[in-house]
């Protein structure tokens, strides 16, 4: 149970939600679907002074299409993200990458702009976001400004987050190019985080390729492994691209699920399955 | 500290007072006694606290009492309306014998009964994949299985009739 106190405010605006945070500043913690933020506030590893919900505001949970682009809300809870038909056309990786998360319940509840915020290493949407070149609109009581997802994710649960800010909207341009992803994630229980996960996109025209990797540091990463698929996959564009992999795991981590070897050793597996799984997955 | 929660329960309207570190779980349980939702690990792994919110199950020991003011809850309780006249899904689970212990079942039912829902005739993968938020350490989960195949058919009866 939690046994420190706490102010509970629920703003029914973004405007209320900005007051509450310049009035409590680091001693508040913003609450979206709670399913990383009670268990922790549960164990006692976090303890705020106050609580500001977002679970009542009025227009954060929605999924918008325009000319170029997917607008997703932050208060979007996964299992819309997972079956939206705006999603699953022009950026299906996300949905692919969603449906992995936690379990039905926890899909119910838990959100996109809550996950990103939270930013653990292994989550599944970070590498995804850098894959797809997501933006990520903060704002703050200040105004507002737009980040990349690149610059976004910036240490172990580090955000680019300044105090007061909130993200409230993720978008997701719909792709110049035709191509195929894939989103492959190793576990040792369905539901749980991943050990290593990584998201692929190759341009069918095999002139562009991404990936992205979590699980191998403190944050996801995105390689561009263009030039080692600009002849095919070939043995050797496999071989440069685990290379490329092992050069960008020197933050590997040893943890509960292994040491940073073996976590090494599987992002290079996953990155190359993932760029194979993307390659056949071409329409 | 102490917040208004106006909650409807099981069909009924409840104004109750929750201190704001109260989860969702222990206002069910503790202040509306209504204990067929059970704790299992605390920390949303196991699905024990399954309810339903707002027509989706979620995990009640990872929800403050507090966020749940002006919404709609339906427990396991809210399933049958006595001991004689079980739901479905739940006659399924007793006829194919899909409990032992039982702490999971409530849990487990109301995930059957959410994917049933969304899902009225599910492959064996899709059930196995809708109830992979709900733990069981009895049965192994082959009879909770057969249960819930065995509901499908009931539920398809009862939508015929």
């Amino acid at each position: 149970m939690i046994t420190k106190e706490y102010a509970f405010h629920a703003p029914r605006t973004v405007e209320e939600a900005f007051g509450f945070l310049e009035r409590y500043g680091d001693d508040a913690k913003v609450l979206a679907g709670g399913m990383s933020l009670v268990p922790m506030m549960t164990l006692g590893l976090v303890q705020p002074e106050a609580i500001i919900s977002l679970n009542h505001l009025l227009n954060l949970d929605y999924i918008r299409e325009d000319a170029g682009s997917i607008c997703i809300g932050a208060m979007t809870r996964h299992h819309a993200v997972v079956s939206d038909p705006a999603i699953r056309r022009h950026c299906p990786l996300l949905a692919e990458a969603a449906r992995y998360i936690g379990d039905v319940q926890v899909q119910h509840r838990g959100t996109i702009g809550g996950s990103l915020a939270h930013a653990d290493p292994a989550a599944d949407y970070p590498p995804v976001m850098l894959v797809l070149g997501a933006q990520f609109r903060l704002q703050s009581k200040k105004g507002e400004r737009v980040v990349k997802a690149a610059d976004f994710f910036q240490g172990l649960l580090q955000t680019a987050l300044e105090p007061g800010e909130l993200l409230t909207e993720i978008r997701i341009p719909k792709p110049a190019h035709k191509a195929g992803t894939a989103y492959l994630r190793l576990h040792r229980v369905e539901g749980n985080f991943a050990i290593v996960n990584a998201a692929a996109l190759i341009e069918n025209d095999f002139k562009g390729a991404r990936l992205g990797l979590a699980g191998i540091g403190p944050k996801a990463i995105l390689l561009d492994v263009s030039e080692h698929v600009a002849k095919g996959l070939t043995e050797a564009a496999l071989r440069g691209i685990a290379a490329d992999v092992s050069a960008a795991s020197s933050e590997a981590f040893r943890d509960l699920n292994g040491g940073a070897d073996y976590k090494r050793a599987m992002a290079r597996v996953y990155a190359q399955r993932a760029v194979q799984t993307a390659a056949a997955h071409m329409q | 500290m102490k917040v208004p929660v106006r909650v409807t329960v099981n069909g009924r309207k409840h104004e109750l007072l929750a201190d704001t570190r109260m989860v969702l779980v222990d206002l069910l349980r503790e202040e509306l006694k209504l204990t067929g939702t059970h704790i299992g690990c605390g920390t949303g792994s196991c699905g024990a606290c399954t309810v339903i919110l707002n027509g989706q199950t979620v995990k009640s020991c990872c929800i403050l009492a507090a966020d749940v003011d002006e919404q709609s809850i339906t427990t396991i309780e809210g399933l049958s309306t006595g001991a004689h006249e079980l739901h479905p899904i739940q006659e399924a689970f007793v006829a194919n014998q899909g409990l032992q212990c039982g702490y999971c079942t409530p849990g487990m039912v109301l995930s059957a009964l959410q994917l049933l829902t969304d899902n009225p005739n599910p492959t064996e993968d899709e059930i196995r994949h809708g109830i992979s938020g709900n733990l069981c350490r009895c049965t192994g989960y082959v009879l909770i299985i057969k249960s819930i195949l065995e509901a499908v058919k009931a539920m398809q009866a009862k939508r015929a009739a």
